[in-house]
C-alpha cells in the first residue's frame, strides 16, 4: 500500500509543482520528489506511482526533455529539462493558479451572507 | 517521436523506464541504510513504500500513448491463439468469409480490369476517346473529313488516332474468317507499341497509293500461321487482295477500344481492301472511325472538349451537312478497356448479387458467433470478475473478430485469383489482362474483411459484453436474414435456369435449322442501291435453281445471325409497345417458316404495305382485325397478319414484330436466306460456288442459323452458369449458418430435451417445439426474399428472361429446395441430440 499523502493535490497541480522544480535546472526523478517534499517542509509526498506517470506525459507532449547523464554518485540517471514549450506552460499555469487562489481566497474569506 | 517509432524503440524505452525506477528505487535504499538500516530492511521498506512497480510502469506505458497500439498486438496474439484452440469454428468461419469476400473481389477485380485499371500503352492518361453528340444523336463514330480537320487544326491535342473495325475477311483461302481494323499509321508509335518481329506503321503508310501492307496480331501469327519466323516481307491475300506483312504486334500489345482484331490494315488503304468504299473521301460516309487523342501537355479533358467544340462550329461552315444542330464534343478517357459510360450498369447487375452473397456469409457468421458466444460465456464472466473494462472486453472480442475478417480477405485472394485466371482463360479475353490482384483490389479486399468483420461482428459482441442470456431475437433476426438473401440468390438462379431452358427448348416462332444467311456485305464495298438490288435478284435467281433449295429471300435483320438489332417503340393507351421492324421479301414468312395468320404476304416491288405479328395486332387493335387498317400516321396499309416470333431477341417475349418490303435504300444492307430441303450441309458447296461467282469483288460471309443459335444460347447459359454458382454460394452457406444455430439452439436445451425422453415424449414433438422458435424468422425471410426477387426481376426482366419474371415454378421449386435443405440441415443437430446419454446429461447439470 503506498503512503497517503498529507493532502490531496487538486487536480492538474502536480504538473505544475514539477515544471516549477525542473525549471530550476536539469534533475531526475527522485530529486524533484525530494526537492518538492523539502520545499513543502515535508507537508507533501510525491509517490512514484503520480510522478513517473506525469513526467512521462510531460515529456510526450514536449513540455519536457530528457537526457540520461552519471550523478554525482556515478549512476546514470534520466535528468529532465523544460523545453520553450515547457517555460510558456509554467508561466500561464503559475498566473492561472495565482489568479485561482487570489478568487478563492477572496470568497472564503468574505463573511458569509455579506454581500460586498 | 511520433506514435510509431515509439513503438518501434518500444524495446528500449522499456529499458529505459526500468532503469529510471530502478535508480529512485535504489537512491532510496541508500539512503535508508546510510540512516542505519540494513540492506535487506532497507529494501522491504522501500518496495512497501514504492507499491506496485509493475503499475506504476503500465502507467507510465499509457501516458506515453503507445498503450493503445502494444495491446491491440495483445488482443491480436490472444485473438489467433483462441481461434487455433476451436479450429472446426475457425476454419469454418474463414471458409464462410473467404466465400462470401471472394465472390465480391472476384467481381470487383473484373471491374477493375475493364474500367479502373489502365491499359497498357505508353502514357495513358493522356489518351482521350473522342465523340460526337447532340441532343438527339449519339454515334461512336466521327466522319473522316471532321476528324482531319481536328487533327490540323486542334492545339489541345497532340496526337490524333483513328481506328475503324472492317467485316470478317478471308484470309489466303482459309473458311474462318479473321477480324481486322483499320488504324492511322501513328496508332502504333502513339501508344508506345513494338513490334515482335518486323516493324509497324509508320508515316510511309499515311498514302493511299503506298503498297498494301499489314500487321498481323501476335495470336494470329501464332495460331493461324505457325508461328512462321519469316512471315515479315511475306504477302497474304485479304479478301483476295495482296497486302505484304510489315510486321507482328507483341502478344501484350493493348488495342483501344474492347477490340483485340486479328490484324491492322491503314486506315488510308480502307478502298483498296474494302473495294468500292469510300470513309476517307466521302464526308458523308456512314461508317464508324472512332477518334482517339493525346492530349497535349497540361491540357484538360474539358479544355479539349472546349476547344473542339469551337473547331465543330467553324467545320458546319465547310460540311453544313455532316455537322449536327446543337452538336458538342465528348472528350473522355481513353486507355481504359470498357469507358466509365459502360460501367454502371454491369455494376448495377452485378454489384447487388455480390453483396448478397457477402451479406449471406456475414449473417451466417454473426449465427455462429452467437452460438459461440454461450460457450464464452464462462470465459468472459471470468475477465469481468477480475476487473476487465467492457470497453476492454469488447475491444478484444472485436480484435477477434477483426483478425478473422482479414483472415478471410487473405483467403479469398488467392480464390478470387484462381477462379479470375479460369474465367480469364476461359473467355479468351486479351492476353495484357492479368489476375494478379493490383493495389486496388488488395485494397477493397482488405476493406471488405473490414466491412464483414463489422457486419458479422458487431452484434454479437454486443450481446457477449451486455450478457444477455437472451439471444433469441437476434437469432431470429440473423435466421431472418440469410434465408431472405439466399431465398433471392436461388430464386434468380431458377428464374435463369428456367429462362435457359425455356431458349433451348421451346419454339422460337421460326424454323432456322435448314436456313443458311448469305450476307454480301454490299454495304461496305459502297454498292449503290440499284447495283445492289441487281445483285441480290441474280443471286436469288441462280440459288432458286439449286437443287434441294426449297425457298429463297431476303431480309434486312436476318434472325439469330444480325449484328444490329433495330427496335423502335409506340404508345397505346399509356403503354409502350416494343417493336421491332424489318425489311422483308416476298417470300421471307415462308422460308422462316412463320406462319400466316391472316391477310396476305407481300407482292414484289410492293409499296406502302406492312405486315404486323399477331402480337402486335392485339396490343395495337386489341379485338379488331387488323387488314386493311393505316400504320400509325403513315399511308402504310396493314396487309396481313403472322405469328410471333422471337426472332430478334431469343430471350424476349415481350417483343412484337412489323415487316416492311424492302426500299430502294435498303438494298445494299440486305442478307439473302436460302432454305434446304434437307441438311443445309448438304447444299453448302453449291451455295458457295453461286456466291463465289456472282461478283467476283465481294466475300459474302455464309452462316446456318444454328451457328447464330447456338451463340445466343451460349450467352444465355454463361450468365446462368454464373448466377447458379452464385446462388448454390448462397445456398452452401445458408445451410452452414442454419447448421450453427441449430446445433446451438440444441445445445442450449439439451437438459430439456434429455428430461422429455426421459419422461417418454414424442420425438417428433421435441422437434417441432425446438424448431418452433426458427419458424417465424424462416417465413418472413421467404416471404421478403420473394418480394425482393419480385421487385429485382421487373428491372432484369428485359434483358434476362425468356419467362415471367413472376414464374411460380422457379418461386415454388426454390422456396422448396431451401424450406428442404434448411429442414435437412435442422434435423442433423438435433437427431444428434437424441443420441445423447440421458443419464449423463442429466447428472452433468
Amino acid at each position: 500500500m503506498p503512503i497517503p499523502s498529507k493532502f490531496d493535490l487538486p487536480q492538474g497541480t502536480l504538473d505544475l509543482l514539477i515544471l516549477r522544480v525542473v525549471a530550476l535546472g536539469p534533475i531526475h526523478g527522485y530529486a524533484i520528489a525530494q526537492r518538492i517534499q523539502m520545499i513543502s517542509k515535508d507537508a507533501l509526498q510525491i509517490q512514484q506511482g503520480s510522478l513517473y506517470p506525469a513526467l512521462h506525459r510531460l515529456e510526450n507532449k514536449k513540455i519536457l526533455v530528457a537526457e540520461w547523464r552519471p550523478t554525482d554518485t556515478g549512476r546514470d540517471a534520466k535528468f529532465y529539462r523544460l523545453t520553450a514549450l515547457g517555460r510558456t506552460q509554467l508561466r500561464t499555469e503559475t498566473e492561472s493558479w495565482e489568479r485561482l487562489t487570489e478568487v478563492v481566497a477572496m470568497i472564503l474569506q468574505n463573511p458569509l451572507g455579506e454581500a460586498p | 517521436m511520433n506514435w510509431l517509432q515509439r513503438l518501434i524503440r518500444t524495446a528500449r524505452m522499456e529499458k529505459e523506464l526500468d532503469a529510471e525506477l530502478r535508480f529512485h528505487f535504489e537512491t532510496l535504499v541508500a539512503e535508508k541504510m546510510q540512516a542505519g538500516q540494513t540492506e535487506g530492511e532497507a529494501r522491504r521498506a522501500t518496495r512497501h513504500q514504492f507499491g506496485g512497480l509493475d503499475q506504476v510502469k503500465e502507467d507510465c506505458r499509457e501516458s506515453r500513448g503507445t498503450l493503445w497500439l502494444v495491446s491491440i498486438l495483445q488482443d491480436l496474439r490472444f485473438g489467433a491463439r483462441i481461434l487455433a484452440r476451436s479450429p472446426g469454428f475457425s476454419v469454418t468461419a474463414i471458409v464462410v468469409l473467404a466465400l462470401g469476400i471472394g465472390v465480391c473481389t472476384l467481381a470487383f477485380s473484373l471491374y477493375n480490369i475493364a474500367t479502373l485499371q489502365s491499359i497498357p500503352v505508353r502514357d495513358p492518361a493522356t489518351v482521350v476517346r473522342i465523340q460526337r453528340r447532340s441532343p438527339a444523336n449519339i454515334t461512336p463514330g466521327i466522319p473522316y473529313a471532321s476528324i482531319a480537320y481536328y487533327r490540323d487544326n486542334a492545339k489541345s491535342l497532340s496526337a490524333v488516332m483513328e481506328t475503324m473495325g472492317a467485316p470478317p475477311l478471308v484470309l489466303n483461302q482459309d473458311e474462318k474468317r479473321v477480324s481486322a481494323a483499320f488504324v492511322s499509321s501513328n496508332y502504333f508509335s502513339e501508344l508506345g507499341a513494338a513490334a515482335a518481329t518486323g516493324r509497324l506503321f509508320d508515316a510511309a503508310h499515311d498514302d493511299a497509293a503506298s503498297a498494301p501492307v499489314c500487321i498481323l496480331s501476335y495470336r494470329l501469327w501464332q495460331q493461324r500461321l505457325d508461328g512462321d519466323p519469316s512471315i515479315v516481307g511475306k504477302s497474304i491475300r485479304l479478301g483476295g487482295k495482296p497486302a505484304t506483312v510489315i510486321g507482328v504486334a507483341r502478344e501484350k500489345f493493348a488495342s483501344l477500344g474492347a477490340d483485340s482484331p486479328d490484324l491492322w490494315l491503314p486506315l488510308l488503304q480502307h478502298s483498296y481492301f474494302i473495294a468500292g468504299s469510300k470513309p476517307i473521301t466521302d464526308p458523308d460516309f456512314e461508317g464508324l472511325i472512332a477518334m482517339w487523342g493525346r492530349l497535349a501537355p497540361g491540357v484538360t479533358s474539358a479544355a479539349a472538349a472546349q476547344e473542339l467544340l469551337a473547331l465543330t462550329n467553324q467545320l458546319r461552315k465547310i460540311y453544313p451537312t455532316v455537322i449536327w444542330d446543337h452538336e458538342y464534343i465528348v472528350v473522355t478517357p481513353g486507355a481504359h478497356y470498357l469507358s466509365f459510360d459502360d460501367g454502371p450498369p454491369i455494376l448495377a447487375y452485378v454489384g447487388p448479387l455480390v453483396f448478397l452473397i457477402l451479406a449471406i456469409a456475414c449473417a451466417n457468421l454473426g449465427g455462429l458467433l452467437l452460438a459461440r458466444g454461450a460457450n464464452r460465456q464462462r470465459e468472459i464472466q471470468l475477465r469481468f470478475d477480475l476487473g476487465a473494462g467492457k470497453i476492454r472486453v469488447f475491444r478484444q472480442l472485436l480484435t477477434e473478430n477483426l483478425l478473422l475478417g482479414l483472415l478471410g480477405s487473405v483467403a479469398a485472394l488467392p480464390l478470387s485469383y484462381l477462379v479470375l485466371r479460369i474465367v480469364l482463360a476461359y473467355t479468351s479475353a486479351p492476353s495484357w489482362m492479368s489476375a494478379l490482384p493490383d493495389w486496388r483490389v488488395f485494397l477493397f479486399t482488405t476493406a471488405m474483411g473490414f466491412l464483414a468483420a463489422i457486419l458479422f461482428g458487431l452484434l454479437p459482441t454486443i450481446q457477449m459484453v451486455r450478457r444477455k442470456k437472451n439471444r433469441a431475437f437476434w437469432h431470429q433476426v440473423v435466421v431472418c436474414a440469410q434465408v431472405g438473401a439466399s431465398c433471392v440468390l436461388i430464386i434468380l438462379a431458377g428464374l435463369l435456369v428456367r429462362a435457359t431452358l425455356h431458349t433451348l427448348y421451346s419454339d422460337p416462332g421460326f424454323g432456322y435449322e435448314q436456313v443458311l444467311a448469305i450476307d454480301p456485305g454490299m454495304g461496305e464495298h459502297g454498292f449503290a442501291p440499284a447495283h445492289a438490288q441487281a445483285y441480290l435478284d441474280q443471286l436469288q435467281n441462280r440459288l432458286r435453281s439449286v437443287p434441294g433449295v426449297t425457298t429463297v429471300s431476303v431480309a434486312m435483320s436476318p434472325p439469330l445471325v444480325n449484328t444490329m438489332i433495330m427496335s423502335t417503340s409506340i404508345e397505346v393507351d399509356g403503354h409502350r409497345i416494343l417493336i421491332y421492324p424489318n425489311w422483308v421479301g416476298p417470300d421471307f414468312f415462308q422460308t422462316m417458316r412463320i406462319p400466316l395468320l391472316r391477310g396476305r404476304t407481300f407482292h414484289n416491288g410492293e409499296k406502302n404495305a406492312v405486315i404486323v405479328s399477331e402480337s402486335l395486332a392485339r396490343q395495337r387493335w386489341p379485338g379488331e382485325d387488323p387488314v386493311g387498317k393505316l400504320w400509325e400516321k403513315s399511308n402504310n396499309v396493314v396487309i396481313g397478319v403472322v405469328g410471333n416470333t422471337r426472332a430478334m431477341e431469343l430471350n424476349n417475349t415481350d417483343a412484337t414484330e412489323m415487316y416492311y418490303p424492302p426500299a430502294a435504300d435498303n438494298f445494299p444492307g440486305m442478307t439473302v436466306l436460302v432454305r434446304a430441303a434437307g441438311d443445309p450441309n448438304t447444299i453448302m458447296p453449291t451455295v458457295k460456288a453461286i456466291v463465289a461467282s456472282v461478283d467476283t469483288g465481294l466475300y459474302p460471309t455464309i452462316t446456318p442459323l444454328t451457328t447464330g443459335f447456338r451463340k445466343n444460347v451460349a450467352q444465355a447459359e454463361q450468365f446462368t452458369t454464373i448466377v447458379s454458382l452464385l446462388g448454390s454460394v448462397a445456398m452452401f452457406l445458408a445451410v452452414v449458418g442454419l447448421l450453427g444455430l441449430v446445433s446451438y439452439a440444441v445445445s442450449q436445451r439439451t437438459k430439456e430435451i434429455a428430461i422429455r425422453l426421459a419422461v417418454g415424449a414424442n420425438r417428433a414433438e421435441i422437434f417441432t417445439s425446438v424448431l418452433r422458435r426458427f419458424a417465424w424468422p424462416v417465413f418472413i425471410g421467404l416471404a421478403s426474399g420473394v418480394a425482393i426477387t419480385a421487385g429485382l426481376s421487373q428491372i432484369l426482366r428485359r434483358g434476362l428472361y425468356g419467362i415471367s419474371g413472376l414464374d411460380p415454378i422457379s418461386y415454388i421449386g426454390a422456396m422448396a429446395l431451401l424450406i428442404a435443405i434448411l429442414v435437412a440441415g435442422a434435423m442433423l443437430p438435433i437427431r444428434r441430440a437424441f443420441e445423447l446419454d440421458i443419464a449423463r446429461i442429466l447428472q452433468s447439470e
